[in-house]
C-alpha cells in the first residue's frame, strides 16, 4: 500500500531521518517504536507531507507522491493525526468532524456565496455521518462542546474521527495514546482494532508497549534515524540489538 | 447637529464598518494578520478617484499629475475601486502568502504597507505624491446637485447599500462550510492542511475578497472627502481597524460592526470633541489617542481576548440524524 525508499530528512546537518525503507501492508496496523530521537515523527511527518524529504521517494498506491503537499496526500487518502493535540479548539466537537469531511459543495467561496440552499443537502448528509461516527466513539453527548475544552483521551478521539471522516486508506497515528489517561488507553485501542478489522490500514508510532503487542504486527524498530529491527514483538525481543536500543527494561 | 456633520459620521460610520467587516473576513476568521489592510483602501480609492476625475490635462486639474483621468459615470468607479483592491490582492498574496510563516506575514504585510506609501508619497507622476487628489468628482456629479443637503441623504442611503451588500457577503462566508474552514485554518493551518485542505489557496481567496471590500471602502470615502493623499492612509490606520475587531469580537461580523462604532467612529470622534476644548499643549489629545488605542488592544487581549461580542459557538439544531453504518470510513480517499 506504501512503500518509502531511502528516506533521508536533515536538519542543517543533523541526520533525523537517514536511510530509512519501509512497506506498509494493508489491512493491518503496522508499529513504529523506538526511543526518543529515534526520528519517528520526522519520519511520519515526511510519509503525510507536513516535512519535506531531503532525498527518497515514496510511492503510495502505486503513484510516487514524494513531491507532493500534505493537502494532496491527505486528499489521496493518506492521512495523519499529530503527536501533540491538535484539534480545532475554537470549533465544537462536531464542526472538527465537518471541517475534514470532503465532497461538500459549500466549501468553496462561490459555494458560500451560493447559500444555504446550495450545500445543505451536503451538510444534513454529512453531519449525519459525522454523528455516528460520534455515536460509534461514545462523544455523541459532546458534539456541541468546543473541543478545545475536552480532556486529552477525548482530543485523541476526535482527531481520529476527523481523520477517517476523510476516509482514509492509510491512516497515520502519531503517538494516538500520549496524554492519554491509562484508564482510556484501552478503550481507544480498543477502537483501533475494530477500524482494523473494518479493514482500514494504520501506521502508528507508540510507546506504550503492551498497546503495540496488543496491535501491531508488524512492528518497525528505529534508532537514531536508521531502521534496525522489523517483526512481530516476540521476533523483535530475541533481537539483540533492538533490545539493547529500547527494549531494556 | 448639522446635516454635514451627521453625514460625515454616518458615512465614516458606514466605511468604517465596511473595512471592518473585510478585515474580520481576513483576520478575525481566518487568522491573517493583514498590516497592510489600509494599502487595499488606499487603492480602491485612488483608483476610482482616476476612474471618476478628467485627465490631469483637463483645466481645473492641471495642478495636480496623475495617470489616469477617465471621468466614467458612477457606479463605475466604486466597482474599479472593488476590482483594484482584489488585483493589488494578488501579487501581494502570492508573494507574502505562499510559504512565510503567520508571524512572518504579518511583518511582510507592515513592511508592504510602507513600502507602499512611500513610493506613492515620492513617485508623483503617478499619483501625485505627498500633495495627493484633490477636486474628485462626487458619485453623480453633474447628474443631481452635489451640493444639498438631499445630496448627504442620498450618499448615505449608497453607503448604506454598500454596507448591506458587504454584510450579506460577508454573513454568507461566516456561515458556511467554507468559512468553518477558514476558521479550522485560524485555530491550526499545520492539521488544517492535513486534512486535505489547501491553505495557500484558503488565504488567497479570503486575502482577495477582503481586499475587494477594502477597495470599496476607499472609493465610497474618496467620493465623499473629495482628496486622497498619502497622509491619509499611514500604517497607523490598519492598527486603529485591528483595535475596532478585537474590541468587537473577532470572528463575528456583529462584533467587527460594533468595533467599528466604538473605535474608528466614537473613539476618534470622543478624541477629536476633547481636542476642540484646547486641553494641554496642541498635540496632546491626539497623541493620547495612540496610547488609549495600544492600551485599548492590550487590555481586551489581556482581560476579554474574545472581545464584546464573542465568536458564536455553531450548534447543529434538532434531534442527531445518526447513520449507524460507519464502515464508509475505510478506504475509498477523499479524491
Amino acid at each position: 500500500m506504501l512503500s518509502a525508499r531511502d528516506i533521508h530528512r536533515h536538519f542543517e546537518g543533523m541526520h533525523a531521518v537517514d536511510g530509512v525503507s519501509i512497506e506498509v501492508m494493508p489491512g493491518r496496523i503496522t508499529g513504529l517504536i523506538g526511543p526518543n530521537g529515534a526520528g519517528k515523527s520526522t519520519f511520519m511527518a515526511v510519509l503525510a507531507g507536513t516535512l519535506p524529504a531531503s532525498s527518497g521517494s515514496i510511492v503510495f498506491q502505486g503513484e510516487d507522491i514524494t513531491r507532493l503537499p500534505a493537502y494532496q496526500r491527505a486528499r489521496r487518502g493518506l492521512v495523519r493525526t499529530f503527536q501533540l493535540p491538535s484539534e480545532f479548539g475554537q470549533l465544537t466537537v462536531l464542526e472538527n468532524l465537518l471541517v475534514a469531511a470532503p465532497d461538500n459543495r459549500g466549501e468553496s467561496l462561490l459555494g458560500a456565496l451560493l447559500g444555504k440552499r446550495y450545500w445543505m443537502p451536503d451538510e444534513t448528509r454529512l453531519v449525519a455521518q459525522a454523528r455516528g461516527l460520534l455515536k460509534r466513539f461514545g462523544l455523541l453527548p459532546k458534539e456541541s462542546d468546543y473541543a478545545g475544552m475536552l480532556s486529552g483521551g477525548q482530543k485523541r478521539l476526535v482527531e481520529i474521527m476527523r481523520a477517517l471522516m476523510l476516509r482514509p486508506r492509510l491512516l497515520l497515528l502519531d503517538e494516538p495514546m500520549s496524554g492519554v489517561h491509562p484508564s482510556i488507553v484501552n478503550e481507544i485501542a480498543g477502537y483501533l482494532e475494530q477500524l482494523r478489522d473494518d479493514g482500514l490500514t494504520i501506521l502508528m508510532v507508540e510507546h506504550e508497549l503492551h498497546i503495540v503487542d496488543r496491535l501491531c504486527d508488524p512492528v518497525i524498530v528505529m534508532a537514531q534515524g536508521k531502521v534496525i529491527g522489523q517483526g512481530s514483538m516476540a521476533a523483535l525481543r530475541r533481537q539483540p540489538e533492538v533490545v539493547d536500543a529500547y527494549l531494556v527494561g | 447637529m448639522n446635516t454635514y456633520y451627521a453625514a460625515n459620521l454616518l458615512i465614516f460610520a458606514g466605511v468604517d464598518i465596511i473595512a471592518c467587516l473585510a478585515l474580520n473576513l481576513q483576520f478575525g476568521v481566518s487568522g491573517v494578520v493583514n498590516f497592510s489592510f489600509i494599502v487595499f483602501q488606499a487603492a480602491g480609492a485612488y483608483a476610482a478617484a482616476v476612474l471618476s476625475m478628467p485627465p490631469d490635462t483637463a483645466p481645473d486639474y492641471s495642478f495636480q499629475i496623475y495617470v489616469g483621468g477617465y471621468q466614467l459615470p458612477f457606479p463605475l468607479p466604486w466597482i474599479g475601486g472593488a476590482v483594484v483592491g482584489a488585483l493589488l490582492a494578488l501579487p501581494i498574496g502570492l508573494v507574502v502568502l505562499r510559504r512565510l510563516r503567520a508571524d512572518y506575514q504579518a511583518i511582510a504585510l507592515l513592511v508592504t504597507s510602507i513600502i507602499a506609501n512611500t513610493v506613492i508619497n515620492n513617485a508623483r507622476p503617478l499619483l501625485n505624491g505627498a500633495a495627493g487628489l484633490a477636486l474628485v468628482p462626487q458619485p453623480l456629479d453633474g447628474v443631481v446637485n452635489t451640493s444639498t443637503n438631499s445630496y448627504q441623504y442620498l450618499y448615505i442611503g449608497l453607503t448604506a447599500i454598500c454596507v448591506a451588500i458587504v454584510w450579506f457577503i460577508a454573513a454568507r462566508i461566516v456561515n458556511s462550510p467554507y468559512g468553518r474552514t477558514l476558521r479550522a485554518m485560524r485555530e491550526n493551518e499545520v492539521a488544517a492542511s492535513a486534512l486535505g485542505k489547501n491553505p495557500t489557496a484558503l488565504k488567497m481567496t479570503i486575502f482577495v475578497v477582503g481586499g475587494a471590500i477594502a477597495g470599496l471602502s476607499g472609493a465610497i470615502l474618496v467620493g465623499f472627502l473629495q482628496v486622497w493623499a498619502p497622509s491619509t492612509w499611514l500604517y497607523p490606520e490598519t492598527i486603529i481597524l485591528f483595535a475596532a475587531v478585537i474590541v468587537g469580537g473577532r470572528g463575528n461580523n456583529v462584533g467587527a460592526i460594533l468595533g467599528a462604532l466604538l473605535v474608528p467612529v466614537g473613539f476618534e470622534e470622543v478624541t477629536r470633541l476633547l481636542g476642540r476644548m484646547n486641553i494641554g499643549p496642541p498635540n496632546l489629545i491626539p497623541a493620547l489617542e495612540w496610547v488609549c488605542i495600544g492600551l485599548l488592544i492590550l487590555g481586551f487581549l489581556w482581560f476579554r481576548p474574545k472581545g464584546v461580542v464573542p465568536e458564536q459557538r455553531r450548534v447543529f439544531p434538532g434531534a442527531p440524524a445518526v447513520e449507524e453504518e460507519t464502515r464508509w470510513v475505510v478506504g475509498k480517499g477523499a479524491r
